[in-house]
């Protein structure tokens, strides 16, 4: 056989070779990978790219050691599922950085990084000041995680002591100007919904680039021509002013009734509507 | 405008609200949510059945404004 026609077929079976075995991998991020794996991923790649070059000239050889490798990577992946202390020869342990607010120095120098690397990174994550880290760590993979102190944490409506209304993730309904069927099921929507709501908005299904159903089942719509403005759904403040509207109404009748009787129940149905107010607002106005 | 006209405005206004909320205790897709719209709906329906009383009584009272 001609040389060429060689090397052809190496390339192509190792090419065919290489899919299934990435796959057997498994999928982490190739970002948050830990040095051990790096250089073994580095090794089996020079190899299937060496025996598909043909440097090396024995393939059965070539390919016992690839397998080899492939089989102690696995299996090495396999038993630090199985055993923490197996896991943490292999990958390595977490070393704290910073520990109420202080850079623990000995164990900075023992992963290597400089103080001006510290700084990077923690800029990186948009702290600027060393004196808001609380704690930091270096995780295995090398990333920094930075806890920040209590007081210049981002706030959040626990802290407020707000009450917020719990939201599902919101559907896709329309893409590019097509229907997602999936998703509307997923809803408990369907197209003759769909129609309705864009006749609502007044515009046609082709005009739509993305439309979201949100968790209350308000429909967002995104159009190709920005030029057009629809009005997007302001239902809920609606209902709120209308609920509040009625509210006064009702206390306004309870003060200019001179029946006793007709008094007490205009006024305790305004208590009613009151709380009814206070219970739906995180839900209407948010 | 009499009593009787501006109790039913605000009864037209609470219907429109019992409708609106029991669209969204419908297609809301959160459980807690959908919650809280069916209660509001429960007691919105509770304060319109009141003032539908109520204004039973007042076209009893002022039967010439009846049907305004």
């Amino acid at each position: 056989m001609q040389n060429w026609l060689i090397m052809l077929l190496r390339a192509i079976s190792m090419f065919v070779v290489t899919i299934p075995l990435i796959r057997l991998l498994g999928r982490g991020n190739l970002r948050n990978i830990t040095p051990f794996k790096f250089v073994n991923y580095t090794i089996i790649a020079l190899m299937i790219a060496l025996i598909s070059l043909g440097v090396v000239p024995n393939i059965l050889h070539s390919i016992i050691v690839l397998g080899a490798w492939f089989a102690l990577l696995l299996s090495l992946d396999y038993l630090s599922l199985k055993s923490k202390a197996i896991h943490d020869v292999i990958n390595g342990k977490e070393t704290i950085i910073m520990k109420d607010g202080k850079v623990m120095e000995a164990n900075l120098k023992e992963v290597h990084f400089t103080g001006e690397d510290l700084l990077r990174e923690l800029r990186s994550k948009n702290i600027f000041n060393l004196a808001d880290v609380e704690f930091a760590v270096m995780e295995s993979t090398g990333e920094i995680n930075v806890m920040v102190k209590s007081d210049k944490k981002p706030l959040t409506a626990h802290d407020i002591q707000k009450k917020v209304a719990p939201k599902s993730e919101p559907q896709t309904v329309i893409l590019d100007g097509n229907i997602l069927d999936e998703s509307l099921a997923n809803r408990g929507l369907n197209r003759a919904w769909l129609k309705v709501e864009l006749a609502k908005a007044g515009v046609s299904l082709d005009n739509v680039f993305i439309g979201q159903v949100d968790s209350s089942g308000d429909l967002y719509l995104d159009l190709f021509d920005d030029s057009v403005q629809i009005s997007q759904p302001k239902v809920k403040e609606l209902l709120y002013a209308n609920i509040q509207q009625c509210h006064a109404d009702l206390l306004s009748y309870a003060l200019e009734t001179d029946n006793k009787t007709a008094k007490e129940m205009y006024s305790k149905n305004a208590d009613k509507l009151k709380t009814l107010i206070n219970k739906l607002e995180p839900y209407l106005l948010n | 405008m009499t009593v009787g006209a501006k109790v039913k405005q605000t009864l037209a206004t609470l219907k429109g609200v019992e409708s609106t909320l029991r669209v969204y205790s419908l297609q809301s897709s959160n459980e807690d949510e959908k919650e809280v719209y069916r209660s509001a709906l429960n007691t919105t329906k509770e304060v319109i059945k009141d003032l539908e009383n109520r204004l039973k009584v007042l076209e009893y009272e002022e039967p010439q404004y009846k049907g305004n």
